[in-house]
């Protein structure tokens, strides 16, 4: 069987350009018909020196999906559930504006990736978006993690139109933020700078609340109500 | 395959690429919108280099010298009272570090403290509210239109103060009683935009 290259794989040239514009045409071309039988190796030497500890575009926009679309299903299920109609006036406009922000979130972050985008995960809250205070403590701190994690990707990514767009997505997250801070009475900026955080530290934190789940859940709390 | 990631192209996205991405969506009109209008007016595409760097953080430690003038005049003028001298004197001094840091980055080559000059009315609660949510939102249009022109390593050091001028605006606003987070994403303004504004509003002398 004959082994498969880059150019096999790189459909759309992606691959292509980028290495020709790491490398010059020839170094590219060369690279471009080696095996990928170790595709580790490759890649540790198709990477420049300096970038070597970075992650690709690709990933940070599907991790930065993956959080977004965690933060919409939260406040929509709220929604649907009615937790947010239980709540004050004030805080009623906070939650469905923080909503509707996310929401807005996963389709720009969804239409950039195109079918790059990874697969939707199925969340499970527990309680923690069943009642008011569960839902705005739980709210206040998933606001303030998204800054920490927007203003810790945003330096790691590589095309400055994607940088610009994400400092316009940080403020926003930061806003959120604060206002929660605001309407729970805690100081909305408690710090000169906020602490960044690397996806890593976000993805373990994120495990740690069991939010993401496998399977869609089947148990029978929030099951269809049988109507035959 | 999950290794070739890594080598994923720099310039992957096209700013024509994401921009319609973004405004290709009616549901996402809002953001899309703001990210529409970061390719047109707000941003300038000259290519990083330290003398890049060094005229972008000079424009932001303009805006942070006048928004630290405006808090620390509001401040010893005193008639603000309750929440409103508490945020007047915490973004004051957060203010104030973000001008020591942006200072100490350019070094030799930071730009004089601006002649600052604020009328009355702004320091009684009414003109406060009202300046104080006119000078954050030019902060942070400001930062928004020319973060991504940063040399790399600065582009960090900017993201964890940014977000910190969008909460006090989001501060400030919830205060003033207007919404915080009137968009889903926030739009970026020209530099010489931003400091006409200041100036015709009499911020800056």
């Amino acid at each position: 069987m004959t082994p498969l290259t880059i150019r096999d794989v790189d459909r759309d040239e992606a691959l292509g350009e980028a290495l020709s514009e790491l490398y010059g045409t020839t170094r590219a071309g060369f690279l471009r018909t080696a095996a990928l039988g170790s595709a580790a190796m490759l890649a540790t030497l198709l990477r420049p020196a300096d970038a070597a500890a970075q992650v690709s575009d690709v990933a940070i926009l599907n991790f930065g999906l993956r959080f977004e679309r965690l933060q919409a299903t939260f406040y929509t299920q709220a929604e649907e559930m009615g937790t947010i109609g239980r709540m004050k006036d004030a805080k009623q406009e906070w939650a469905r504006t923080l909503g509707a922000h996310e929401r807005a979130h996963v389709k720009i972050i969804e239409r950039v990736l195109g079918p790059k985008a990874g697969p939707r995960p199925f969340f499970d809250f527990g309680e923690a978006n069943e009642t008011p205070a569960a839902f705005t403590r739980t709210a206040v701190a998933m606001e303030d993690l998204t800054v920490a994690l927007l203003t810790g990707i945003t330096p790691q990514v590589h095309d400055r139109g994607l940088i610009s767009a994400f400092a316009g997505l940080l403020t926003v997250e930061a806003r959120h933020a604060a206002w929660a801070r605001h309407l729970v009475g805690a100081v909305p900026a408690p710090r000169a700078f906020d602490e960044a955080r690397s996806i890593d530290s976000v993805r373990g934190a994120v495990d740690r609340t069991n939010f993401i789940v496998g399977k869609p859940k089947t148990g029978a709390r929030r099951a269809p109500r049988y109507a035959g | 395959m999950q290794e070739l990631e890594h080598v994923h192209p720099p310039g992957r996205w096209t700013r024509g690429r994401l921009l319609g991405a973004a405004v290709a969506g009616g549901a996402v009109a809002a953001g899309g919108a703001a990210l529409a209008g970061r390719g047109g007016a707000g941003t300038s595409v000259a290519a990083p280099s330290r003398d890049t760097d060094a005229q972008i953080l000079n424009l932001f430690l303009l805006l942070e010298y006048v928004q630290q003038d405006f808090y620390r005049n509001a401040a010893e003028a005193g008639s603000l009272g309750g929440e409103l001298a508490r945020f007047a004197s915490t973004v004051g001094t957060q203010e104030r570090e973000h001008v020591a840091f942006l200072s100490k980055r350019l070094g030799s080559r930071a730009r004089a403290r601006p002649r600052t000059d604020f009328d009355e009315r702004m320091t009684a609660p009414d003109g406060f509210r009202e300046a104080a949510v006119e000078l954050e939102e030019a902060a942070i249009a400001a930062y928004v239109g020319q973060a991504a022109n940063l040399t790399r390593g600065l582009i960090g050091n900017v993201a964890v103060l940014l977000s910190v001028e969008a909460r006090q605006a989001a501060w400030i606003r919830s205060i003033a009683g207007v919404s915080p987070a009137p968009r889903a994403a926030d739009p970026a303004r020209k530099p010489d935009d931003v400091i006409a504004d200041l100036r015709r509003k009499g911020f800056i002398a």
